[in-house]
């Protein structure tokens, strides 16, 4: 675990709103290792978002609060610092892009003042130096004609080639780590196979680690080393992404395979969805977040919150279920190495 | 842009067209006419006067001559100030007028984008209550009444001097046009501090706010080279209407101090069918105001690149 260069453990975060304090992100703890790619995969406003927004320092606060946890950027705590001393990593050791690239650049600036701005201030490049490495960056992330292009503005691009621009940006101080917030939801199926091509080869030609948020199972299967499954402010399940996909440890996994659509998808076939919505996370769940929509639920699972546990003593497949347990019932869908081989000795 | 600003300014030249053809109609509908005045006049003075102003012609002969004289740049003479030159009215009022309603609008422009700014910034606390109060106070008290307390104490100021530094009255000096603009800036000045403070608020929600903080920008640099411009844009866009508003209606400000701007003409001339001076200044206010908003729009364009190439 020493590789590892970003180390987050039991991050906590809360909105307060009008209608009472919403438990965003309850207890999440990830490590990323160098050069690899952390898929966090989960529905919409189960808080994988927020997350990596609160690791940034960008989310607004008030009323937003990081109410719990340590984050270890290289060693050295990220969470809660002033403006000032975070932006000695933001930019610099963590690039970010964003979901809709249409209305995350600075309408008003050209791509390539954009651009030169992140080199100026962080590296203290003059005005001229800086507008020619933003040239090249564009031209790294295969924007044509990059030198036209640096001194056009955000409404002459379109939606695939900003996130390019988004992503040469990012890159502006040769970071880490690069975190894509949804990099590809905005953006038409052809567009996205580009952008996350451009992703994986920018990543081994600059050795850097991501953080891939996603609700995309098709992206995570692509670009992943390891995935973590949120679900309602938790991981649920972390792992691999051969033990994701193929050892799934969590219903909530299982639902979400269900939910993939896939070649053999015919009008026999159809997609299962998951029933019923996610918590109310301004009164959460003390058991399990999943418990009401869960198939396999048992009644320890309402009141107790199942613990992260380790399944295989080789691996670092993680899943939070009671099915875990080794007195729990067998699942025949579910991976459950921990449970008791021998069928319910006291049973019989 | 250069074909923009040219199609810009023909529909312009069509607006002030429309404006004195409209005003030339009205004009000639209300009853009574320029040269009926307390003093009897014998039927034969009146021919002769009709006769040498062009009033025995047809209205649209009259429309006529007076369209051919106007793109001669000629609005004739004052029905009631003898034989005075609506272009003479003009020329020695409008600078005044001019003066006054630009460095009202400055002052208007500086402070709403500086109010609006910070009300932003302390969003619910006690500066921005105390601004946003005011704001309500200077939309709702009419001019005249911030004109004669402005007035009130300047004469405060300089009792307690012991000296005349800054003139009550009157026109000449800087210390003339100080106080007297500032009266007229401060309606605007107060709706454009809403309009900011609204757009300053939207603007910090965006997007690419996020991608700066994200960049690892300070929050200074953030605010100045990210929010403020994007923000500007829609306070720039009722900058033309506004510019035109202040310089055309500053007449109640110009009445309470003694500035000889063209405003009281303009209010006059109505009031006595000057026929001349009303389609004088009118044609004249309007070609002002049409060709103020082009150039608020082409400036517009330098801001905001994405007008350019429309």
């Amino acid at each position: 675990m020493t590789d590892s260069i970003l180390e987050v453990t039991d991050l906590s975060v809360e909105f307060a709103t009008y209608g009472g304090r919403v438990k965003a992100v309850r207890g999440v703890s990830f490590d990323v290792k160098a050069g690899e790619t952390l898929a966090i995969v989960g529905e919409s406003g189960c808080g994988k978002s927020v997350t990596v927004q609160s690791l940034m320092g960008i989310i607004p606060m008030p009323p937003g609060e990081i109410t719990g946890g340590v984050a270890k950027l290289n060693g050295k705590d990220i969470l809660g610092l002033t403006s000032k001393e975070a932006n000695e990593f933001r930019g610099v050791k963590i690039g970010m892009i964003f979901q809709d690239p249409m209305t995350s650049l600075n309408p008003t600036m050209t791509i390539g003042d954009q651009i030169a701005e992140t080199l100026m201030v962080h590296r203290g490049m003059g005005k001229k130096d800086a507008f020619d490495r933003a040239v090249e960056l564009l031209d790294k992330t295969k924007i044509s004609e990059a030198a036209k292009r640096a001194k056009q503005y955000p409404f002459e691009f379109s939606g695939g080639m900003l996130q390019r621009a988004m992503i040469a940006q990012s890159l502006a101080c040769n970071p880490s780590l690069l975190i894509a917030d949804e990099p590809t939801t905005a953006l038409d199926v052809t567009i996205q196979a580009q952008i996350l091509e451009l992703m994986s080869e920018l990543q081994r030609t600059e050795n850097m680690s991501i953080i891939l948020i996603t609700h995309d199972l098709a992206v995570v299967a692509r670009m992943a080393d390891r995935v973590a499954v949120m679900y309602a402010g938790q991981i649920v399940e972390s792992g691999t992404v051969d033990e994701i996909f193929y050892e799934s440890a969590h219903p909530y996994t299982l639902g979400l395979r269900a939910a993939m659509p896939s070649n053999k998808t015919t009008r026999e076939k159809k997609l299962t969805p998951i029933l019923g919505s996610p918590p109310d996370l301004f009164h959460p769940p003390t058991g399990c977040g999943y418990f009401a929509r869960c198939p396999y639920a048992m009644k320890s699972c309402e009141k107790m919150l199942p613990p992260e546990c380790l399944l295989t003593a080789e691996s670092n497949h993680q899943s939070r279920c009671w099915l875990q347990h080794p007195d729990a019932p067998e699942v025949q869908e579910l991976f459950q190495p921990a449970r008791t081989q021998e069928e319910a000795p006291d049973a019989g | 842009m250069l074909a923009y600003t040219f199609k810009r300014l023909l529909a312009g030249v069509v607006t002030v067209w429309f404006i004195a053809t409209a005003t030339f109609i009205a004009m000639h509908s209300v009853p009574g006419d320029p040269l009926m005045n307390d003093k009897a006049v014998t039927a034969e003075i009146r021919a002769n006067l009709e006769k040498k102003y062009g009033l025995d012609k047809s209205g649209p002969e009259q429309y006529l001559i007076f369209m051919s004289n106007m793109l001669r740049g000629d609005f004739g003479i004052s029905f009631t100030q003898q034989n005075r030159k609506v272009n003479d009215i003009i020329r020695d009022h409008f600078p005044v007028s001019a003066t006054l309603g630009l460095l009202a609008v400055f002052f208007a422009a500086i402070g709403g984008i500086v109010w609006g700014a910070l009300t932003a910034i302390y969003r619910n606390r006690l500066p921005d209550i105390i601004i946003m109060f005011l704001v309500i106070l200077g939309i709702s008290v009419p001019s005249f009444v911030f004109a004669a307390l402005g007035q009130l104490s300047l004469v405060k100021i300089n009792q307690l001097l012991g000296s005349s530094v800054i003139p009550v009255a009157g026109w000449g000096t800087f210390g003339h046009m100080l106080v007297p603009s500032l009266v007229l800036g401060l309606g605007t000045m107060a709706l454009l501090t809403r309009l900011m403070r609204s757009s300053m608020l939207e603007v910090v929600n965006e997007d690419y706010i996020k991608t700066a903080k994200a960049k690892g920008l300070s929050p200074i640099r953030i605010f100045f080279k990210h929010q403020l411009r994007n923000a500007i844009l829609p306070v720039l866009t009722v900058l033309g209407p506004q510019i035109a508003a202040i310089t055309t209606g500053g007449f109640v400000v110009e009445l309470v101090f003694a500035i000889p701007g063209l405003g009281r003409y303009f209010v006059q001339a109505v009031q006595q069918l000057d026929y001349t001076v009303i389609m004088g200044t009118t044609v004249f206010y309007g070609a002002f105001l049409v060709f103020m908003v082009i150039l608020v729009d082409i400036i517009y364009g330098f801001v905001d690149p994405r007008v350019r190439l429309q």
